[in-house]
């Protein structure tokens, strides 16, 4: 049977998350659709009953039409080989950060993932120990991942275009040479 | 407080240059004599936001910034990037072409492994060495110079296969240069790795247990030397590597000197995978045409793609709306865990002398962490 390990696993996992959907999305990766409030409970299946033990990444995806935030975390099991990626969607807070629950208590790895979100799309996850900017030590701005930041926009607000024609530009543009 | 209190615990800052890492990175410690209390990183200096300027270039544009995320090995990025668009876009690679990426992967690692065992016999002050590793690795970027023209950046894995086939005479030239690493590794055992000051120095220095590894998330080479057979190239197989035939080194110790053994052993494995690739590798096209790059749309879908880097798992998460750019790519380096909280958690109780050393055996990227 095509995906006969990935099925099995699904299997038993649908067992204790019957609200959950599971997809396989190709050999080795599985995919994961929950309700917010569950996924803390599922992680910690995941660690101490599934032997999910590398927790390989958490993503954060910004859908700013939904007025959401797509977090995606990736874990990995050793033995079976296989990749579970957990999506849950939060509300985007337009003003402020977001709010989740943290997984660091779980997952060392998580500390730095939640962090960068945290500084680079503005989600807090509540409970973690260190929240701290890391990257970007001295902005003030808004989050800067987020869709609503647009990068040429703040460059033109925050430089200063000069127009750049010394005096030896324009002889030669006059003689005939350079671009033109 | 006592006179001898007074100055026996201070905080010292370090970085952003200093010997113990490949970039600009730099701690904020608190010390006690020699003592190492604590160790906090601070990175930025090399955050260059590539992750937001990839969503606004359009996909084949951002072959030429991806790259860049890390210096010494930067082939893993592109290999990435090239794959997770064809899984969400369903686009075949020709068969060559995958042998031919495998083959840049593992110059790739070769380059960066003797970088970083130069770097991590120099933090010693063995400063001979990492110039006989440095004009060593040389031999391998004058090979990525003549198949893609860069010679630390290649933008040569497009999505659909590679930019250009083997030039006359390549393959030959490929084993002259593993011939040549080949012979130089017993200098370096000599003049390093059996070293008697050398292992004095490393030996107990910066000890991972096997628990600890997993805990911590640590990866690649330095959870190998863990004790934990894991490599993305055997558990989670891409490219051609589930055809050839090599092995995981690993060790048990989880010290300095066991993770630069594992490096050491996996350049003779990477030797091999080049000669076994050159030896079998079958002709044919090496690029499946993709759609107008100015025009393409790629499918709504999401991907999560991961190589087995130098210095450990890599993995990209890149998410299409069916626009013509990526409406999100994640980069997970591996030096997120082990530049940032296994350094921090492995420095603490250390000495102040053994710092780089620890610094350099992790093969931390800081580039990676700050993207």
């Amino acid at each position: 049977m095509e995906y006969a390990k990935e099925n099995s696993i699904i299997e038993m996992m649908q067992t204790e998350f019957p609200e959950a959907h599971f997809t396989v999305k190709k050999e080795r990766r599985i995919e994961v659709k929950m309700p917010s409030g569950r996924l803390y409970d599922f992680a910690v299946r995941m660690q101490k009953k599934w032997n999910f033990l590398h927790l390989s990444a958490i993503s954060c995806v910004d859908w700013i039409d939904d007025g959401e935030f797509e977090l995606v975390y990736h874990f990995w099991n050793y033995d079976e080989k296989v990749l579970v990626m957990a999506k849950i969607r939060i509300p985007r807070e337009e003003e402020g950060d977001s709010h989740f629950e943290t997984i660091s208590n779980l997952w060392q790895p998580a500390k730095f993932f939640e962090r960068d979100i945290h500084e680079m799309f503005g989600v807090y996850f509540d409970g973690s120990e260190d929240m701290e900017r890391f990257i970007l030590t001295d902005w003030t701005g808004p989050p800067p991942m987020r869709k609503d930041f647009i990068t040429r926009e703040f460059a033109l607000n925050f430089y200063h275009y000069r127009e750049y024609e010394p005096q030896w530009l324009k002889d030669m543009m006059a003689a005939g040479e350079g671009n033109e | 407080m006592s006179k001898i209190d007074e100055v026996r615990d201070y905080e010292l800052f370090i970085g952003p240059n200093h010997p113990g890492i490949e970039g600009n990175f730099s701690f904020k410690m608190k010390l006690q004599g020699d003592k190492i209390l604590s160790a906090k990183t601070d990175a930025g200096y090399l955050h260059r936001g590539f992750e937001k300027l990839m969503e606004e270039r359009l996909f084949i544009q951002n072959i030429a910034i991806v790259c860049r995320i890390c210096v010494p090995d930067p082939d893993p990025n592109e290999n990435n990037y090239a794959r997770a668009i064809e899984e969400i876009a369903g686009i075949e690679v020709p068969e060559r072409a995958h042998w031919i990426r495998t083959l840049v992967l593992e110059l790739s690692r070769l380059a960066s492994h003797l970088f970083g065992l130069g770097g991590h016999v120099a933090t010693t002050g063995l400063y001979a060495f990492p110039n006989w590793t440095i004009a060593d690795r040389d031999r391998i970027m004058e090979l990525f110079e003549e198949l893609t023209g860069g010679r630390v950046y290649h933008i040569y894995q497009l999505p659909g296969g590679v930019r250009r086939d083997f030039p006359d005479g390549f393959e030959r030239r490929v084993l002259d240069v593993m011939d040549y690493i080949e012979s130089r590794l017993s200098d370096y055992d000599d003049l390093a790795i059996n070293n008697s000051l050398f292992i004095k120095r490393a030996t107990g220095i910066g000890v991972i247990t096997k628990e600890q590894a997993i805990k911590w998330g640590v990866t690649g080479p330095n959870l190998r030397a863990c004790g934990v057979a894991a490599d993305v190239r055997k558990d989670d197989p891409y490219e051609v590597y589930d055809k050839l035939d090599f092995e995981i080194p690993t060790r048990t110790e989880g010290d300095a000197y066991a993770r630069i053994i594992v490096r050491r052993k996996e350049i003779e494995q990477s030797i091999s995978i080049v000669r076994q690739i050159i030896d079998k590798i079958p002709a044919g096209p090496v690029w499946n045409k993709i759609p107008n790059p100015l025009k393409w749309k790629v499918p709504a879908g999401d991907a999560y793609v991961r190589t087995e880097s130098s210095k450990g798992e890599y993995a990209y998460y890149m998410v299409s709306d069916g626009g013509r750019n990526p409406y999100r790519v994640h980069v997970r380096g591996a030096s997120t865990t082990h530049g940032v909280h296994v350094l921090e958690n492995l420095l603490a109780g250390s000495r102040i002398e053994d710092a780089s050393q620890i610094m350099f055996s992790l093969d931390a990227c800081p580039p990676e962490v700050d993207r």
